[in-house]
């Protein structure tokens, strides 16, 4: 019996002339969103090996190490071109300095704003909107349409149990729906290797798993959508609350968090850090020129005089750098811990969507959530030390930032030779692995399947109660 | 030869009430107390007007309610207390059979076969009970949504046919049909009754009814007013007597003495 209605249900959906069109729209813009994924994955390669090439080739010449300037850029990720999450809004290219902070620049929607106007057509986007409005436009008269028709009377005319019917219903109606989308994320899929992404076992992991996250989350409409028609009589009612609550779930709880969450935490604002710090260092700076005076050199030899004034001067660099650092790290430690507070609040309230979840879900795989720019800062931070360790070993202890260094210049004849750029060592930016993500997405992973349960069961017992007639 | 065990008296009939009410939760009494019973090969009509008490009483006999008293049986099953096994034995055409308009004659007939639990029919056997109902051979791969009114009646009653319920259930089976489907239409439901159904038709179809039916059941407001059986319709003008039922009623019937008219 469950048998005979599950295929009753894909005959009926894959025969319309509906699901026709519609999964004809759906599979163009998966495939699309495989291939605009892919290119950007493409483009971004490019900028990023000319951003490393521009980086060596300006060292090129050079013969004092104090004068290099090094930057590293975040490599592009193949999934996170598929989920671009928050990839697209931080910044790629970090300064590196022996010490101090470090800023990451250039994002890419600082170097091409148009792209932040409408985003990206990602997967995440088809998921959260098109393929949710494509359960929705299946579902929403699962029951009640066929009570319209007729014949859910003519059906329960039978001996069909009313739980085999709706389980028979919402699986049928899944497997017409879901399994005919895995056709186009498949054609998507493959063309990723035609085109070149260098898409590794992790890569194909997070993918399948995003996808995955992608079908929970389609289950979540396909099942609200059917319980919500086992509550109205009406299909047209039914379409006008399942878009009300679609709404609710894509529009407005995520955004609705977002702003409740900023109102209840405060989060010390950029300026005024930026305000503390410039008032310490104008402070330091006071006190130092006020030391510089009591500067006397223990020789009267120009070269040794300029070595002790080196000294004398990375000392007191040093030591302002340490209280700026500690002002600064208590307030970035005050800022984030706001910053914190403020997302696991807001997070907690858009999680009452299954939007939010799924698209936190879906980052947290792609490696594209909040914690890329904490991830990558980590990563160039651990760099910054290496590169401090090297740099002190070119220079003989010292360290270029925010002080200023005096250089007893000699005649062409004794120009070193040019410093050897290749000689700094590789910045490498490790992507989360599989079981971190995984463990960063558990909770809204569990969160969809739990959607798809209380849908399910709400499904399931209405329609106990329906009335057939 | 008739013998004690066959006599009308000692068969069980295959649908029966048994004063059988409903009222709705808003309070209206849409069937009041209804005892009839249908034998095998028998064809049971209920004429009454809308609001009778028609359709509650098919849709009691399949479970779509509950009594609010009585009891509505099948084959000595009682349909509110084993709707399931109760189903089993009941083939039903809706007054307006509403089939999914994606699917061809053959694949509707196919599904609600195998919702009755019949697995075995081949593509052949539809097609020979869709000729069987009237349905021309060309008809029979197209999609229903191209079907006219007439023809989805037809697709319904090959429905029930194909179940091989001992039981049927018509609710006003006759109404989108031309005369010649009707006139097919009656034969076929003699057929079906000289197979050994039993088969309970509401109707508004006073010619049908008299044509067909071995007993002839008028409602009124929920109760049955008058119970005639073939023979005492020889030589009776079934719709005065209908008119007479439905309008006055309260007047008249109540007051009837003749021995053949049952007052419900």
């Amino acid at each position: 019996m469950l048998r005979t209605i599950i295929e009753k249900e894909l005959r009926d959906i894959i025969g319309s002339t509906k699901f026709a069109v519609t999964f004809g729209v759906c599979a163009l813009l998966i495939i699309l969103a495989f291939y605009v994924g892919a290119r950007n994955y493409q483009v971004s390669r490019v900028q990023h090996d000319a951003a490393v090439a521009e980086n060596l080739r300006q060292m090129e010449g050079i013969t004092d190490w104090m004068m290099v300037e090094h930057h590293v850029f975040m490599p592009p990720n193949p999934v996170s071109s598929l989920v671009t999450g928050i990839s697209n809004d931080i910044g790629r290219n970090v300064e590196i300095h022996g010490r101090g902070e470090l800023t990451a620049e250039d994002s890419r929607f600082n170097d091409d704003p148009i792209f932040a106007v409408f985003r990206f057509l990602d997967l995440d986007f088809i998921f959260q909107v098109i393929l949710s409005l494509f359960a929705i436009l299946f579902a929403y008269n699962a029951i009640n349409g066929e009570k319209e028709q007729g014949t859910l009377r003519l059906a329960f005319a039978n001996s069909i149990p009313k739980d085999t019917f709706i389980l028979g219903k919402l699986i049928g109606s899944f497997l017409a729906l879901a399994l005919p989308l895995l056709i186009p994320i498949l054609l998507g899929s493959l063309l990723l290797p035609l085109m070149g992404i260098p898409m590794d076992g992790n890569d194909w992991q997070k993918l399948a798993l995003i996808i995955l996250a992608g079908f929970l989350y389609f289950g979540v409409f396909l099942t609200l959508s059917t319980w919500v028609s086992t509550l109205t009589h009406r299909s047209a009612n039914s379409f006008l609350l399942m878009l009300i609550l679609w709404m609710f779930a894509v529009l407005i709880i995520p955004r609705t968090a977002v702003l409740l969450a900023g109102r209840a935490v405060d989060v010390l604002p950029v300026d005024e850090i930026a305000t503390q710090k410039s008032r310490l260092m104008s402070q330091l700076w006071e006190e130092d020129r006020k030391t510089m005076k009591d500067f006397k050199p223990s020789t009267e030899d120009v070269q040794k005089v300029l070595d002790e004034f080196n000294r004398f001067m990375q000392d007191q660099a040093e030591e302002r750098q340490k209280k700026m650092q500690a002002l600064s790290g208590k307030l970035y430690e005050q800022r984030r811990n706001g910053q914190l507070q403020q997302q696991q609040l807001s997070f907690w309230l858009a999680r009452l969507s299954p939007t939010a979840a799924f698209s936190l879900a879906s980052m947290n795989l792609a490696g594209t959530s909040l914690s890329l720019k904490e991830h990558y800062m980590d990563a160039v931070k651990s760099y910054q030390q290496t590169y401090s360790n090297f740099f002190k070993e070119k220079t003989g202890g010292m360290l270029k930032s925010g002080g200023f260094i005096m250089r007893r210049m000699g005649g062409e004849e004794n120009q070193p030779p040019p410093i050897d750029p290749t000689e700094i060592p590789a910045f490498e930016y490790r992507r989360p692995t599989i079981g971190a993500s995984l463990g960063a997405a558990m909770g809204d992973l569990g969160l969809l399947t739990l959607f798809n349960l209380i849908f399910f069961a709400g499904a399931f017992v209405s329609f106990l109660k329906y009335d057939v007639r | 030869m008739t013998t004690p065990e066959n006599t009308p008296e000692t068969i069980q009939p295959m649908m029966a009430t048994r004063n059988l009410s409903k009222r709705y939760e808003d309070g209206v009494l849409a069937l009041d107390s209804l005892d009839l019973s249908v034998n095998p090969g028998q064809i049971y009509a209920m004429l009454g007007g809308n609001g009778a008490g028609k359709t509650t009483t098919i849709n009691l006999f399949l479970n779509f309610i509950d009594p609010t008293e009585g009891e509505a049986i099948v084959d000595g099953i009682i349909t509110h207390q084993e709707p399931l096994k109760a189903k089993a034995k009941i083939a039903y055409v809706s007054e307006n059979v509403m089939l999914y308009p994606n699917f061809t004659a053959l694949q509707n007939l196919d599904y609600f076969s195998h919702l009755g639990g019949k697995t075995s029919y081949s593509a052949e056997d539809y097609q020979k009970v869709l000729l069987r109902v009237g349905l021309q051979e060309e008809a029979h791969d197209k999609k229903l949504r191209s079907y006219s009114k007439g023809m989805r009646q037809k697709c319904g009653i090959a429905i029930a046919i194909l179940k091989d319920a001992p039981a049927i259930l018509l609710d006003e089976p006759t109404s989108g049909l031309d005369p010649k489907a009707g006139m097919e239409f009656i034969n076929l439901l003699q057929d079906l009754r000289d197979e050994g159904k039993a088969i309970l038709m509401s109707t508004h179809d006073i010619f049908r009814a008299k044509q067909v039916a071995d007993i002839v059941g008028i409602m009124n407001a929920g109760k049955l007013v008058a119970e005639k059986q073939r023979e005492e319709l020889v030589g009776e003008d079934l719709e005065k007597l209908y008119v007479e039922y439905m309008t006055g009623y309260m007047d008249t019937a109540v007051q009837a003495t003749d021995a053949s008219v049952t007052v419900g």
